[in-house]
C-alpha cells in the first residue's frame, strides 16, 4: 500500500483531532486502569510468593495471644503470658518436628560508639537461623552452650549492622543492648519483610535465655517456630501441637492463649482477598472499556453523518459498499487502538511510578498488555459495526440533491 | 461499433413519502450518441437531478429499460454498478464535493483507490490533468485554500482520471461567478471536442448554448 492510498483511505480519522481525543478518553481510562490493576495483581502475587518463600511451607508458628491472619499477614492481636519456655521443650518430643525454636520479641535501644538505634530484639535458640533458612554474611550462628549458658552474644540484622557499623566489620565488636554489653558474633544477609510482617533486617537476635532473664525479665515467650520434615506433615503436626499445648495449659480450645499459623493460611487469605479485589477491578475496567467504546460508537455515528457527502462521493467514484464498510470498521479500530496505546503508555508510567513507591516488585506485565490490546481491538471492532453499517447504507443519490 | 452510448426507454421513477406516491419521472425516452454534448434544462423540481442519478448509475429507475454501451444496466447489482461507475462515468457536482482533508492531487486520485493500487504513473497523470486545467501550482493545496472555480476544476480532473466514456455535470456552474463559469465551460467544450460525451444539467441558457443539443424536462417528461 502506498502512502497516498493509506491517506485517501484513512486520512479522515485525524481530521478532527480534539474530537478524536475526546472519543477515546474512555478507552484511555479503561485500558490504563486495566493495565495498572492487573499488573498490581501480578506483582502482589509475586510479592506474596516471595514472602511465603521466606516463611516456608514447612514452617509452623505458634504465637501467644489471639493472633489473626489479617490482610495476609500474621498479626498478634494481644499479648498473653500463657506460652512458656517449657512448652517449647515439651513439643520437641513430636518426632516429625525437625527444628524448633522458642521466640521472645521485645524492643530495645542498641548502642555502638555513641550511635543509638531502636530495634527489635528477638530471643531465639541455636536452631532458629537454620529453621528460617537465614544465611550469615559475617561470623557464625549461636552455639548450644551460649543458649543454655545465658551468654550475652548477638547476631545483627543487615540493616542494624549497616547503621551501627557501616562498612566496618561487626564481628567481635561490643554493643550495648539496653545498657548491657553484648558481643557481636554474626550478621544476617539482607532478607526484607517476610510474611510475619517484620523487617527481618531490622532486628537483633540473642539467646532466648538471655532475653528472658537479663534483658526483659519475663517468664513467658511470644511464640514458637517449628519446622517439619515435609510440608505434607504440617496439618498433622498442627493437630499434635494443639493437643499437647491444650493439655499442658489445661484449657478448653475456646479459651486457649495461643494460635497456630502456617504459610498456607497466609497464602489462602491473600489469594482470596486479591482475587476479590482483582475481579472487582476487572469488571470496572471492562465497564470503562465498554463505556469508552460506546463513546467511539457515538463519535463515529456523528462522523459518518457529517461525512455523508464524502461517503456518497466515494460511492459515486466506484467504491463498493463493502469498501465503505471496511473503511469505517478500520477507522473505529484505529481510533480505539490509538486510545488503547495511549492508555497502555499511561498505565506503564503509572506502574513504573507506583510499584516502587509501594515497595511492590516490578513485573513486566506482558499478559495484561496483551489482554488490554486484544480487548481494545475487540471493542474497537464492536464499536465500529453499527456506524460502518450506517455508512455503507448511505445513498449516493444525495450528492445531486439537497446539497 | 454502435454510435449509441446510452439509451433510455420509458424510464419511470417514483418516490414514496408516507402513503403518497410521487411519480417524478413519467416515462423518459432518450438516446445519447458517443461524442454528444447534451444540455438538460427545465424548472426546479422537474426531475433533472433524479434523471441524472439514474443515467449516472447512482440510482435505479422504478421501471423502464436503460442500455449503457448496449448493456442492460437497470438490473445490475450494486457492486456491478459501482464498478461501471468507476470505469465509465465521471461526475461533476454543483457543490464540488471535494474531500476537505485531502490535497487537490489526492482528491483527483480518489477514484483510482477503488480500481486497484495507485502507482507513480497515476500520480504523474493526475499532475498532468491538474496542469492542463491551469492548477499546476495548486496540486498540494487543500480545497479550502482554492477558489470556487479552482475547486470545480479539481473536481473535473477527478472526473477525468479514469478516462470515462461519459461525463455528467449537475449545475456545474451553479456556485460560480460568471468568469469562472466561462472557464469551466471552456474546459468542458474542449473536452467534448476531443470526443468525450457530456451531459450537463443547467438553468443558465448561456451555459446550455455550449451544448449541441438541448432537452427541456418539465414535470417528469421531456417537452422538447
Ligand atoms: N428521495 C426522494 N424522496 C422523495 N422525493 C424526492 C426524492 N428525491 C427527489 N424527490 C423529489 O423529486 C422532485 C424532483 O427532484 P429533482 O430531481 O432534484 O429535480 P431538479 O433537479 O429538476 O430540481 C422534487 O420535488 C423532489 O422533492
Ligand atoms: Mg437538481
Amino acid at each position: 500500500m502506498t502512502l497516498i492510498t493509506l491517506k485517501l483511505s484513512f486520512g479522515g480519522i485525524f481530521y478532527k483531532k480534539l474530537r478524536l481525543f475526546l472519543s477515546v478518553l474512555g478507552i484511555i481510562i479503561g485500558v490504563s486502569a486495566l493495565l495498572v490493576m492487573n499488573t498490581f495483581g501480578e506483582s502482589a502475587k509475586v510479592k506474596t510468593m516471595q514472602e511465603i518463600e521466606t516463611f516456608g511451607p514447612e514452617i509452623l508458628m505458634v504465637v501467644s495471644g489471639q493472633a489473626r491472619v489479617r490482610a495476609g499477614r500474621a498479626i498478634q492481636a494481644e499479648q498473653t503470658t500463657a506460652l512458656k519456655l517449657e512448652d517449647a521443650q515439651a513439643l520437641r518430643k513430636i518426632s516429625a518436628i525437625q527444628l524448633i525454636s522458642p521466640l521472645y520479641t521485645g524492643s530495645s535501644i542498641v548502642r555502638y560508639l555513641g550511635k543509638n538505634i531502636s530495634t527489635v530484639v528477638q530471643g531465639v535458640n541455636e536452631e532458629y537461623i537454620k529453621l528460617r533458612k537465614f544465611s550469615l554474611i559475617e561470623g557464625r550462628n549461636f552455639l548450644k552452650d551460649e543458649v543454655t549458658g545465658f551468654k550475652k552474644v548477638a547476631i545483627l540484622g543487615y540493616k542494624v549492622k549497616r547503621e551501627l557499623f557501616g562498612e566496618e566489620k561487626a564481628e567481635g565488636q561490643h554493643i550495648l543492648i539496653n545498657k548491657l554489653p553484648f558481643t557481636v558474633i554474626g550478621v544476617l544477609e539482607p532478607i526484607g519483610v517476610d510474611a510475619s510482617n517484620q523487617d527481618q533486617d531490622d532486628q537483633v537476635l540473642i539467646p532466648i535465655t538471655t532475653a528472658m532473664s537479663a534483658l526483659f525479665n519475663v517468664d513467658y515467650i511470644s511464640g514458637i517456630f517449628i519446622s517439619v520434615y515435609k510440608p505434607e506433615l504440617v496439618p498433622l503436626i498442627e493437630k499434635q501441637v494443639d493437643e499437647i499445648l491444650l493439655k499442658r495449659h489445661r484449657v478448653s480450645p475456646k479459651e486457649k492463649g495461643f494460635n497456630i499459623i502456617k504459610a498456607e493460611d497466609i497464602l489462602k487469605f491473600r489469594t482470596e482477598a486479591s482475587s476479590l479485589f482483582s475481579s472487582l477491578v476487572q469488571s470496572i475496567s471492562i465497564l470503562c472499556l465498554i463505556v469508552g467504546s460506546l463513546g467511539v460508537t457515538a463519535i463515529m455515528l456523528l462522523s459518518v453523518n457529517e461525512r455523508r457527502r464524502e461517503i456518497g462521493l466515494r460511492l459515486a467514484c466506484g467504491a463498493s459498499r463493502r469498501a465503505i464498510l471496511k473503511q469505517f470498521l478500520i477507522e473505529s479500530m484505529v481510533i480505539s487502538l490509538w486510545g488503547g496505546f495511549i492508555g497502555l503508555f499511561i498505565g506503564l508510567l503509572g506502574i513504573l511510578v507506583f510499584l516502587p513507591l509501594l515497595k511492590y516488585p516490578l513485573v513486566l506485565p506482558w499478559k495484561p498488555i496483551i489482554v488490554s490490546t486484544g480487548l481494545t481491538i475487540f471493542f474497537g471492532l464492536l464499536s465500529g459495526i453499527y456506524p460502518a453499517y450506517k455508512a455503507s447504507k448511505i445513498d449516493p443519490a444525495i450528492l445531486l440533491k439537497g446539497l | 461499433m454502435s454510435k449509441i452510448l446510452l439509451q433510455l426507454r420509458e424510464i419511470k421513477k417514483t418516490f414514496q413519502s408516507g402513503k403518497v406516491i410521487y411519480e417524478i419521472l413519467k416515462g423518459i425516452n432518450l438516446e445519447v450518441e458517443k461524442g454528444e454534448f447534451l444540455a438538460i434544462m427545465g424548472p426546479s423540481g422537474g426531475g433533472k437531478s433524479t434523471l441524472l442519478n439514474i443515467i449516472g448509475l447512482l440510482d435505479r429507475p422504478t421501471s423502464g429499460s436503460y442500455l449503457f454501451e448496449n448493456r442492460e444496466v437497470s438490473t445490475l447489482s450494486t457492486n456491478e454498478l459501482a464498478k461501471l461507475r468507476n470505469e465509465k462515468i465521471g461526475f461533476v457536482f454543483q457543490a464540488f464535493h471535494l474531500i476537505p482533508w485531502a490535497t487537490a492531487q489526492e482528491n483527483v486520485l480518489l477514484p483510482l483507490l477503488y480500481r486497484g493500487k495507485i502507482d507513480q504513473e497515476d500520480i504523474y497523470r493526475a499532475q498532468g490533468l491538474l496542469d492542463r486545467l491551469g492548477l499546476k501550482n495548486h496540486i498540494n493545496l487543500k480545497p479550502a485554500e482554492l477558489s470556487g472555480g479552482q475547486q470545480q476544476r479539481v473536481a473535473i480532473a477527478r472526473a477525468l482520471i479514469n478516462n470515462p466514456s461519459l461525463l455528467l455535470a449537475d449545475e456545474p456552474t451553479g456556485n460560480l461567478d460568471s468568469q469562472s463559469s466561462r472557464e469551466v465551460m471552456d474546459i468542458l467544450t474542449e473536452l467534448n471536442k476531443e470526443g468525450l460525451t457530456i451531459i450537463i444539467v443547467t438553468h443558465d441558457s448561456e451555459v446550455a448554448k455550449r451544448a449541441n443539443r438541448i432537452k427541456i424536462l418539465k414535470d417528469g417528461l421531456f417537452i422538447e
